[in-house]
């Protein structure tokens, strides 16, 4: 290992030692995980990335191989891929969160429906679908020739334990509340599984694509170590904190796929480390950087880097239920001190995309509306306002910020804009479990809290917004909004949900205790010599199967 | 090494009245060592960014220049600038100060205190001796970054925890050294002479037992000051000690971390500069030390 390799275990040993036990690491691993950032370092966040699509798209599918016996994969060539992945930790479906674990866990275990680049449903093991007019029933036909690599096919009995597995209350899965609204999963036959509804969730297909919901063998009892699923990909050996091999599943449902024969996920505890682990030859892939390192690689021969917008987010934001942020004119001073494109410049390097104020960015494309204008950048009012609001000699406040990211420079680049405009910030940058550690983060006045990629808008609007809701930090409550998001929630009607979305983008940049400086992009790189690599906005949602030797 | 000084120094009837003769001639033997002048100019060097700072620095330490991120080093940037497009030089020279402000005040209070403790449980011995030494004992056992990082995970990362931590990690040190020379001379003719005579407690430690004391002390200051200024820079790296934006060296290591193949100048330039001080302050540390053992000779 190099020895920034070692050095920075040994940061991370010391930090961790430090500040352990403000928070349980697994209480820790299941905030991250809703917050759908990767728990440990969250540079999911150290991106932005401009409107470019990844340079490769994957060939679905490819050229469909009759698999051959002598065909070492069912894709055609001999090839190894090495990918360096962060030190997975848990492996059991329904508990697994970080990048890392999803990725190595959806190589095994495949999911019912999937979402591809473009953030649409498509089919994985369900291969059609069909939804009641009340939008109460989900009726999914599986594929045919999907078999668990124990060499028993999948059954719709599978499908619906795994799911009952999930929603059990009695399990304490951190999975029983995205599915509190499903009142019965039923095999149809083997082929056929019926999910029923207690009332309609217009994003229940994406429900069901949740990054946990793989499908297990019924009855698995061991979940996070038998590894026992229809995936493309067979676990040949499993090192613990080292690295996992796997072998192509030449039974694979999907024609074409896996790309290559041999799959080797090598594990590297900080993300430095695996971008040197890529430029010094080591491995094939890494995902998930410091933006820095990614401009580093872009610079590199050999190598093809890639970045692709996402829905995450980094938010500022203010408590707006006591002083000063329950004053408007200090949210509005804040939002006209702030210069969205200078930040976006300047933080994340101008990758990703310019934020608006709110979580409903530029990606949701039916949804995303720039009717309301946002102010442009203006200190000197910003000042009058802070004066009007009582604050004529300055405000002062402590921002705290967590140490992953980019969200140190975002917090030194804010301090410096504020300044002018007499806002005088004390930046207070926080390890991870500590800034999240005894729910300080929902307790501080100003923070800036990292808002991984999600695949809908309501998720944000429901977890960080509502009035009451278990993670509002800036503690917001309007009634407007609320009836709003309400209505976007529930209603099968496309066109009402838009302009309900709409109206929550004009509510939030006139009067949101927050401020969305920007979106960031997922960064991820390849070696030269292969193709069909698709960097998705989760990046552990990446298809390796997909991946083959070029030429 | 100490018991050495003390032996020497009294036998020349140098350290028992004050001498100034002493000093002079110490002054005069580091700059007579090439090794130990050329330490001497470079704290000097640095003591004088610490004062004239603002005046030399071309900017802001927080300025940041727009358009102008990871610019190699140039007639208007000398050390070139950072991701964030701060000039690297005038943070660097700006940082001194700060460097100077934790280090030096936190090795100040510690050889005070230190100093204080010392001499008095030693002098004065018994039980009280006994629970203090061997309570220091107990916390010298743990290495000094990790007391640092346990001190501050409890009392939280700013500048004023970071003087505290020095001042606690290098109080025992300085203690154990005097107490160390005291103990030496304790038992010997004129300390015995001076209770004979009827003096005070403090007559006796501040006028018969502290000269003795002094060049093992100013030795030890120095080295502790080196030290100190490792540890700063340390608790920097490590994103506990100062917060940014402030100019602090080794956080500015830390922010440099991941840019060294895009702007290695904004990562060597302060991780220079603190190996460079370090080095001075090792150098004449060196140098007072042979100094004012050998009487200056």
């Amino acid at each position: 290992m190099s020895v920034r390799d070692a050095d920075d275990r040994i940061i991370q040993a010391a930090r961790r030692d430090v500040f352990a036990a403000r928070l349980s690491r697994r209480e820790f691993m299941r905030l991250m995980s809703a917050l759908g950032l990767s728990a440990g370092a969250a540079a999911l966040a150290a991106c932005g990335g401009a409107a470019t699509p990844a340079p490769t798209a994957a060939p679905p599918g490819g050229a469909p191989a009759t698999a051959a016996p002598t065909a070492p994969a069912p894709g055609g060539a001999v090839a190894t891929l090495r990918v360096a992945t962060e030190i997975p930790v848990q492996l059991d479906p329904a508990l697994a969160s970080s990048d890392a674990e999803i990725l190595i866990l959806h190589s095994i275990y495949d999911y019912l429906v999937d979402i591809n680049a473009r953030n649409e449903i498509v089919p994985r093991l369900a291969r059609e679908w069909q939804v009641s007019d009340d939008g109460l029933t989900y009726t999914l036909r599986l594929a045919e020739g999907a078999t668990f690599h124990d060499g028993s096919p999948l059954t719709a009995a599978d499908v619906a334990w795994t799911f009952n597995r999930l929603r059990d209350p009695s399990l304490q899965l951190p999975t029983a509340d995205l599915y509190a609204g499903v009142t019965a999963v039923e095999a149809d036959g083997d082929g056929t599984v019926v999910f029923t509804l207690s009332q309609p969730n217009p994003f229940f297909l994406y429900d069901l694509s949740d990054n946990r919901a793989l499908v297990l063998k019924a009855e698995t009892t061991d979940a996070a170590t038998s590894f026992n699923g229809t995936g493309p990909f067979k676990v040949a050996e499993y090192r613990p904190e080292n690295r996992m091999t796997l072998v192509a599943n030449e039974n694979y449902f999907v024609a074409g796929k896996p790309g290559v024969a041999n799959l080797e996920l090598i594990f590297f505890a900080d993300q430095a480390a695996a971008v040197d682990a890529l430029r010094g030859g080591q491995v094939d892939i890494a995902m998930r950087m410091p933006t820095p390192l990614f401009e580093t690689l872009r610079r590199e021969p050999g190598l093809t880097a890639v970045q692709v917008p996402t829905n995450g987010f980094d938010l500022v934001r203010l408590r707006s239920d006591r002083e000063p942020g329950n004053k408007p004119e200090v949210i509005q001073a804040l939002k006209l001190a702030t210069d969205r494109q200078a930040i976006f410049e300047t933080v994340t390097l101008g990758l990703g995309a310019v934020g608006r104020d709110s979580p409903i960015g530029p990606l949701f494309a039916a949804y995303y509306s720039e009717e309301t204008p946002i102010p442009p950048r203006d200190p000197a009012r910003a000042r009058d306002l802070l004066a009007q609001a009582g604050y004529a000699n300055g405000l002062k406040l402590d921002l705290h910020v967590p140490d992953s990211g980019d969200r140190p420079d975002l917090a030194v680049v804010l301090k410096e804009q504020w300044a002018e405009a007499g806002i005088d910030v004390n930046v207070i940058v926080e390890p991870e479990s500590v800034y999240y550690g005894e729910n300080g983060w929902l307790e501080v006045d100003l923070g800036i809290t990292g808002w991984g990629s999600r695949p809908v808008p309501q998720f944000y609007l429901d977890v960080m917004l509502v009035t009451g809701a278990k993670w509002n930090e800036s503690h917001f409550s309007d009634a407007e909004f609320d009836e709003l998001a309400a209505r976007a929630g529930s209603t099968l009607d496309e066109a009402e949900r838009v302009a309900a979305y709409r109206e929550i983008q004009r509510i939030l940049i006139e009067r949101g205790p927050i401020i969305v400086p920007y979106f960031f992009a997922a960064l991820g790189a390849i070696r030269n010599g292969f193709e069909g690599f698709e960097l998705r906005p989760f990046p552990g949602r990446t298809d390796l199967a997909a991946i083959r030797a070029a030429g | 090494m100490a018991l050495e000084t003390v032996e020497r120094g009294i036998g020349d009837g140098a350290l028992t009245g004050g001498a100034p003769g002493a000093w002079q001639r110490a002054l005069r033997a580091i700059w007579g060592r090439p090794t130990s002048a050329i330490g001497a100019a470079i704290v000097l060097l640095f003591v004088a960014l610490a004062l004239f700072g603002p005046l030399i620095a071309p900017y802001r330490a927080t300025d940041q220049l727009p358009g102008a991120r990871w610019l190699p080093p140039s007639r208007e940037h000398f050390f070139g600038t950072d991701r964030l497009g701060r000039d690297v030089f005038s943070r660097v020279v700006l940082g001194t100060r700060d460097i100077f402000a934790l280090a030096g005040a936190g090795t100040l209070v510690a050889v005070a205190l230190g100093t204080g403790i010392g001499l008095v449980t030693a002098y004065r011995g018994g039980w009280v001796e006994e629970l203090t030494f061997r309570s220091f004992d107990g916390l010298l056992a743990i290495p000094a970054l990790l007391l640092a990082l346990m001190l501050l995970g409890t009392v939280g990362p700013s500048r004023q925890s970071v003087l505290l931590v020095i001042v606690l990690v290098y109080t025992p040190i300085v203690a154990r050294v005097v107490r160390s020379v005291v103990l030496a001379i304790k038992p010997r003719g004129f300390i015995e002479a001076a209770r004979m005579r009827g003096e005070t407690l403090g007559y006796i430690l501040g006028r018969e037992i502290l000269p003795s004391v002094l060049p093992a002390l100013t030795v030890e200051a120095a080295l502790r000051f080196s030290y100190a200024i490792f540890l700063v820079a340390s608790l920097g790296f490590l994103g506990v000690g100062v917060q940014p934006p402030a100019p602090d060296w080794g956080l500015m290591v830390l922010e440099a971390r991941n840019d060294v193949a895009l702007a290695p100048w904004s990562l060597y330039f302060p991780a220079g500069s603190i190996a460079l001080l370090v080095v001075g302050v090792n150098l004449l540390a060196d140098g007072l030390r042979r100094a004012l053992q050998h009487g200056g000779g």
